[in-house]
């Protein structure tokens, strides 16, 4: 067994969310997850799943295809729509061409038939929790950039968009009428306000920080 | 030969005059005027002649004088013309010899006024005649006239010439007044006749002398002494009475006459009057009451004349009677007037009583004098009954209480006045029933004026009043009929003029009926002419001359004002009526108010305008058909549609129906048409039907046609009433809807069994997922270390359970094949045969298959689970209709009949056939594109789970056969 993976999943506790409106399937899973040490929670349908907040809980999905009432790719559309971008594994007796296609191309992790080998399914389930905390620290530090770039004055701000453009200070200078010194001055604040110590680094910080704010501060 | 001249006619008296004139005229001498005078005179009478001789004088006159006045040749002429004169005059001499005739007018008049006093009677033509001796004449004459002019009876003596040329002396009663003319006996005095005078007076003496002072003042008279015995009696009336004074103082019996015996003078009263005048006598001699008596004595003659005989006593100085003496009148015309007159009274009362009327008379003063026997009869009224108590006349027991007032005051003031009066009553009648009658009174005045009576006359007038209240009475009812009646009646002269409008048209038009100035002529007709709607007038004067001029009936509709000023609509109708040489006398017309009659009409016509219009307009097609189904109307609609009328396929020998159906009904369609139709039209059923139409331009349409029945209050059919709506486009599109349908089922069937299988994937896949999931999970539990052997225990425990799910699973898939007899029940063969038809009738109609169906009679009665059979059938029916889809022929015939214990069904097509029959049961064999070919395979899963076969067959040239058969006995426990 791969400690390192489990302490991860252990360490981070990931949760998987089954839903599956056959109980000895749901429980079946549920068990298998369990003997390999993840976490598990488990919904009768899709319905019952959005009345909760599991969703936000960092983990990974894996949802039956046919069900009744919704299905698991109407949930797929939803969480999409709504911007959750929650790793899903479909698990489905019969599925066909397209409706893999179509949960692939919405962003599934995987589309598995029943019955599913076991370490089928464990492969799938770990990365989908690893690429659902890849997705979490990107959000993260996303996140906090932009609480840094909340720091900035406007004058900084504006200084910061021309820098990551490659503009040379004295352009700056002469583009906003100020000194070259004072850019400097401005561009070693905001650089210290970034946390950052190279324009390669500003650079990255910028392009991670959502196009909106990126257009208020070059404005 | 004068004589014969007088004699000639005048004729021949002309001829004379003629040819003297011609004679004179041709003679050129004026002697020929001579004949003509001469014929004059013959003729000339009285005036005439006197006029003759006056002319002719004058002539001579003139004549004399020309002569004597001029000379010459004028004088010559003059005395030529008197000489002429001179000799005519003596012709006229010659020719009227005779004076009398001269004078005969006056002798006329002589002999006319001679008979005046007609009064006299035949005295004075007697007189006249001679028959009276000359000299009494005179006498007679006088007496007669006195007692014509004066009224007073005359009596007097003359001789009256006997035939042997002998006198006689007469008496001549000349009476006045009635015409009443007594011819009394004669009294003859004969110088032989015999008379006496008593010997000795006696002391009659005073007696005697009393008797001759009357007799030299009456004529006539006697004494008789106290005893009764005559001492004188005058001898006129001894002679008349042919006794002598010892005739009459004759004793004939023993006793004297005072003493009661018989004396000769009785023997010359009448026997009648004897006793009482012998009796009154006796009683006055007694007595010496005076003695005053009438009766009969017995003349010479032998005829008996009443006397009236008076006699009172003489006394001497000691009072005692000494005699008696009287005389005796003659009163014999007065007595036989008397009786005359009261015969005629009598004969008048008679009169007077006879006549059919009530007379009756009263005095001056209203009290009543006399009621004739009519008027007692009748009213049972006598003179009493209706006099007052104190004489006046009192009408109460005669007249009705009603007009007791009127009479009375009428009466009261004619009495008053004098007036004649005239009253119409009812008059109470014996029997108590009252009966009008008129009376009538005129008062008789003597000279003076003074009223000395009533004359009335009582008429019954019940039976004329009656009539006539009932005349009125009709003629009330009738007037009230022509005002009542609800229509205006009026008449017109024959120039038309109106001169008569009933009550309602008077007041319809508000006539001022008091206006009386004009005339009602006038007042109608310009009433008439205002009243009249101005755009009829025109033509209504036009049409009116016209019936006028030639007496054709009149008959108009026009609007009329009424009085409130609207015009109202009348229907107006005026016929002639023609006397009997068929001249028109008047026009008499009615006038109906046709008004709301119209207007109803008029409202009527709208709404049927406008529910026609609506019929036409309608986007359907409208018809109605008779009772039998023959067309009798077809909206705009459906002629448009059709492009003929009603009667343009009518063909000989067939009917309207006939030929309109199969003119415009698709042939495929007619024959269930035809007989729906007729089934429709034999019970009154509705009719609903969706077939082809041929439209005007030879393509047929789809149509739904619904017909209902219109049934009267009685509940028969009148009419059928139809509606067609074109539903190509609906049918068009629910062909493409069926077979969308029908794809869809036949992608849904094929649908269901992938989803089926899916399903049953689904099921059982669920389980053993889970029995995986579980087992990779025990695994892991196991080979933990340490082994969660707790765990790994639950989920063995898991796996046996999902183990056992997925089994049965499989078994109830297994089950779901499975025929369950429960379902099974007693069916009829035929029902479902009729059901699985028609559940196939829509696609086979959409094919333009027709479906037969032969089913043998009496077929018994199957255990069947009805759904499976149906399905069987229904999918046996589709292949057949399928397998016919691209050949020509197209029937699909259905039999069914018993074969020993089996019922054998057959469905037979003419389509392509089967290559291999035994190969179409076999699962998921097709010879259908699109086809699952699971159909058959259930099919015969079904069948011989009923216990019966079922396989195919080909036919011959073409086509395929599937047959099943069924046991009769078909056991519910095969299958158990």
């Amino acid at each position: 067994m791969p400690l390192p993976a489990e302490s991860q999943a252990e360490a981070r506790h990931p949760l998987v969310i089954i839903v599956d409106d056959d109980a000895s399937v749901r429980e079946a899973l549920s068990e298998l997850m369990l003997s390999a040490g993840f976490e598990t929670v488990l919904f009768s349908s899709t319905k019952a799943l959005l009345e909760t907040s599991e969703l936000d809980k960092p983990g990974c999905l894996i949802l039956d295809v046919r069900m009744p009432g919704s299905s698991g790719l109407d949930l797929q559309r939803h969480l999409t729509t709504s911007g959750n971008p929650k790793p899903i594994i479909f698990l489905t007796a019969h599925g066909d061409i397209p409706m893999t296609v179509q949960a692939m191309k919405a962003g599934a992790v995987d589309f598995l038939t029943k019955p599913v080998r076991d370490q089928t399914l464990l492969d799938a389930v770990n990365a989908a929790i690893g690429l659902d905390t890849a997705r979490r620290a990107e959000a993260a530090k996303i996140k906090s950039y932009v609480e840094r770039l909340q720091t900035l004055t406007p004058r900084e701000r504006e200084i910061m968009s021309e820098v990551t453009r490659g503009r040379l200070n004295k352009q700056i200078a002469f583009d906003l009428g100020i000194s070259e010194v004072t850019v400097k001055l401005h561009r070693g604040n905001l650089m210290r306000k970034m946390e950052v110590t190279t324009i390669g680094e500003l650079i990255r910080a910028w392009e991670a920080l959502p196009v909106r704010m990126r257009e208020t501060s070059a404005a | 030969m004068i004589a014969a001249l007088h004699r000639t006619p005048p004729a021949l008296m002309l001829v004379t005059l003629a040819i003297g004139l011609a004679a004179c005229w041709s003679a050129g001498s004026p002697f020929g005027i001579l004949a003509p005078i001469g014929a004059l005179f013959l003729y000339a009478r009285g005036y005439w002649l006197l006029s003759l001789w006056g002319g002719l004088l004058i002539a001579l006159a003139g004549t004399v004088l020309a002569a004597m006045l001029y000379p010459g040749t004028i004088r010559d002429e003059a005395l030529s013309l008197g000489a002429l004169v001179a000799v005519a005059g003596c012709i006229g001499l010659l020719l009227v010899p005779d004076p009398l005739r001269r004078g005969s007018r006056l002798a006329a008049l002589h002999r006319r006024a001679a008979r005046q006093p007609d009064g006299l009677g035949g005295y004075a033509d007697r007189a006249l005649d001679g028959a009276v001796h000359p000299d009494d004449r005179p006498a007679i004459a006088q007496a007669a006239a006195y007692a014509f002019w004066t009224g007073v009876p005359q009596v007097t003596s003359y001789r009256q010439r006997e035939p042997d040329g002998s006198y006689r002396w007469t008496e001549l009663r000349a009476e006045p007044g009635y015409g009443v003319s007594v011819d009394v006996d004669a009294m003859v005095s004969r110088p032989c006749d015999r008379w006496t005078v008593a010997e000795s007076l006696g002391a009659t003496v005073a007696a005697v002398k009393a008797a001759k002072v009357i007799e030299s003042l009456h004529g006539k008279a006697w004494a008789f002494d106290a005893m009764g015995k005559f001492t004188y009696v005058t001898p006129a009336a001894q002679v008349a009475i042919d006794m002598a004074l010892e005739d009459l103082n004759r004793r004939l019996g023993d006793r004297e006459f005072i003493d009661g015996g018989e004396a000769g003078w009785m023997r010359g009263v009448h026997p009648d009057d004897v006793d009482k005048a012998a009796s009154t006598l006796r009683h006055c001699l007694k007595t010496g009451e005076p003695w005053n008596i009438e009766y009969r004595m017995l003349r010479a003659t032998g005829h008996y004349v009443w006397h009236r005989i008076s006699a009172r006593p003489t006394r001497d100085d000691e009072g005692r009677i000494t005699g008696w003496f009287g005389t005796s009148i003659d009163i014999d015309v007065y007595k036989k007037t008397e009786a005359a007159l009261r015969a005629r009274e009598q004969h008048l009362e008679q009169l007077i009583d006879t006549v059919p009327a009530m007379i009756w008379s009263m005095t001056e003063k209203g009290h009543p004098a006399y009621l004739n026997k009519r008027i007692m009869e009748v009213t049972g009224a006598t003179r009493e009954t209706i006099m007052a108590p104190d004489g006046s006349l009192s009408l109460k027991k005669m007249i009705h209480p009603n007009f007791l007032d009127l009479a009375e005051q009428t009466f009261a003031k004619s009495v008053a006045t004098g007036a004649p009066y005239n009253i119409k009553y009812l008059q109470r009648r014996a029997d108590g029933a009252y009966r009008w009658t008129e009376t009538r009174a005129e008062a008789l005045r003597d000279e003076t004026g003074k009223i000395v009576r009533w004359y009335g006359v009582s008429v019954d007038i019940h039976d004329l009043i009656v009539t006539q209240t009932e005349l009125h009475l009709r003629k009330q009812e009738l007037t009230r009929l022509v005002d009542l009646v609800p229509s205006h009646i009026w008449r017109l002269t024959p120039a038309g003029e109106p001169n008569f409008f009933n009550r309602r048209f008077i007041d319809f038009l508000g006539l001022d009926e008091s206006d009386l100035e004009t005339s009602r002529t006038e007042r109608y007709a310009a009433a008439l002419n205002a009243a009249i709607h101005p755009d009829d007038a025109v033509r209504l004067w036009a049409e009116l001359k016209h019936c006028l001029l030639t007496g054709l009936p009149f008959s108009m509709r026009y609007r009329l004002r009424r009085h409130d000023g609207v015009y109202r609509w009348m229907d107006g109708r005026a016929e002639p009526l023609r006397d009997e040489d068929g001249s028109i006398i008047q026009w008499h017309g009615l006038s109906h108010d046709i008004d709301d009659q119209l207007r109803g009409e008029e409202a009527l016509r709208e709404s049927e305008r406008s529910l026609r219009q609506l019929v036409e307009t309608l986007p359907a097609l409208i018809y109605c058909a008779a009772p039998n189904g023959e067309p009798i109307y077809r909206s705009e609609k459906l002629r448009e549609f059709l492009g003929f009328g009603l009667g343009d396929k009518d063909e000989d020998g067939r009917t309207r129906l006939a030929g309109t159906l199969e003119a415009i009904i698709h042939p495929d369609d007619l024959p269930d048409v035809k007989e729906k139709y007729g089934l429709s039209l034999a019970t009154g059923s509705p009719y609903a039907m969706k077939h082809r139409l041929r439209r005007a331009d030879g393509v047929f349409r789809w149509v739904e046609t619904r017909t209902a029945a219109m049934r009267n209050g009685e509940g028969e059919i009148v009419q059928w009433n139809g509606i067609s709506f074109e539903i190509e486009d609906q049918v068009r599109a629910q062909e493409a809807l069926t077979l969308t349908q029908e794809r869809l089922a036949r992608a849904a069937q094929a649908a269901s069994l992938a989803e089926l299988s899916a399903s049953i994937a689904h099921e059982v896949n669920q389980p053993l997922a889970a029995v995986v999931a579980n087992s990779h999970a025990c695994q892991r539990w196991l080979t933990l270390d340490p082994p969660n052997l707790e765990r790994a225990q639950k989920t063995v425990e898991r796996i046996i359970r999902d183990a056992n799910s997925a089994a049965a699973v499989v078994g109830r898939v297994r089950a779901l094949f499975r025929q369950t007899v429960e379902a099974r029940s007693l069916c009829r063969l035929d029902a479902i045969l009729h059901e699985a038809r028609d559940l196939m009738l829509e696609e086979a109609s959409r094919r333009r298959i027709r479906i037969e169906i032969d089913i043998e009679a009496g077929l018994p009665p199957l255990a069947l689970d009805r759904i499976q059979i149906q399905q069987v059938l229904v999918n046996l029916i589709r292949n057949g209709l399928e397998a016919m889809e691209p050949t020509q022929h197209r029937a699909l015939h259905i039999r069914c009949a018993r074969t020993g214990d089996l019922l054998r069904t057959e469905v037979r097509d003419t389509g392509v056939g089967i290559d291999v029959p035994d190969k179409v049961f076999e699962p998921f064999f097709s010879t259908k594109s699109n086809g699952m070919g699971m159909g058959l395979a259930i099919s015969r899963t079904i069948i011989e789970s009923h216990g019966g076969r079922l396989w195919a067959e080909n036919n011959q040239p073409s086509g395929a056969t599937f047959v099943f058969t069924l046991p009769v006995e078909t056991k519910a426990d095969h299958d158990r």
